[in-house]
């Protein structure tokens, strides 16, 4: 019999910080091997003078990284924090001057730095695992692996 | 760190841990899955990236 309740809550765990969905169903040395895994390729990416995504109507991709970063829940917002100073997630329209402008030269800022694309890499991949970790933690709760 | 090769490698152990803990249960084989991973892609980029010293710049 599937706890759909546990499995629900091992899932929020895991968007909230990674590892903890494994944590809570038992897994608890994994967990915290995600965990650190997880935050040091973040962290190495911010580093790095990657950036987090904003979604920008015109490019669908944008939409696809954004949703890579959002994967890792809190941890995005410190991302967003340190590449625009601000909680943004939707490239502001030209009519907005100052905001628009804003924002270019942040990341314009972090794109010129040699170690832009291996930063946003880390950033993107920290989020991709995440969304694994996800993944996984659905499948050990509703018992299709152990 | 700005080694395009040390970031490539740090990359690569990164993510070869994390698939190795995600898919081995005991620790001798989450090592040796780990490393076969790392060491899999470093060589793989490397040998892509002497493939393509060959291809013309452009420009």
């Amino acid at each position: 019999m599937v706890d759909s309740r546990k499995v629900a809550i091992a899932c929020v765990l895991a968007w909230l910080l990674p590892g903890a969905g494994h944590f809570y169903l038992g897994k608890r040395v994994k967990g915290m091997l995600f965990l650190g895994i997880i935050v040091v390729t973040f962290f190495t990416g911010l580093g790095l003078q990657g950036r987090v995504y904003l979604a920008s109507a015109g490019k669908p991709l944008s939409y696809l990284a954004t949703f890579a970063n959002v994967a890792l829940g809190p941890l995005d917002l410190i991302g967003r924090e340190a590449t625009y100073s601000r909680i943004l997630y939707v490239f502001p329209s030209e009519s907005d001057r100052a905001m628009y402008q804003d924002i270019l030269e942040r990341t314009r800022a972090r794109i010129l730095a040699v170690t832009h694309e291996y930063g946003t890499t880390f950033v993107l991949t920290a989020g991709l695992m995440n969304i694994l970790l996800i993944l996984d933690a659905f499948d050990i709760g509703i018992g299709r692996k152990r | 760190m700005q080694s395009h090769f040390l970031i490539m490698a740090f990359f690569s152990l990164l993510v070869g841990a994390f698939f190795a803990t995600l898919t081995r249960d005991t620790l001798r084989e989450g090592l040796k899955a780990g490393a076969l991973l790392t060491v899999t892609m470093v060589g793989v980029s490397l040998l892509i990236a002497y493939v393509m010293y060959f291809l013309p710049l452009g420009g």
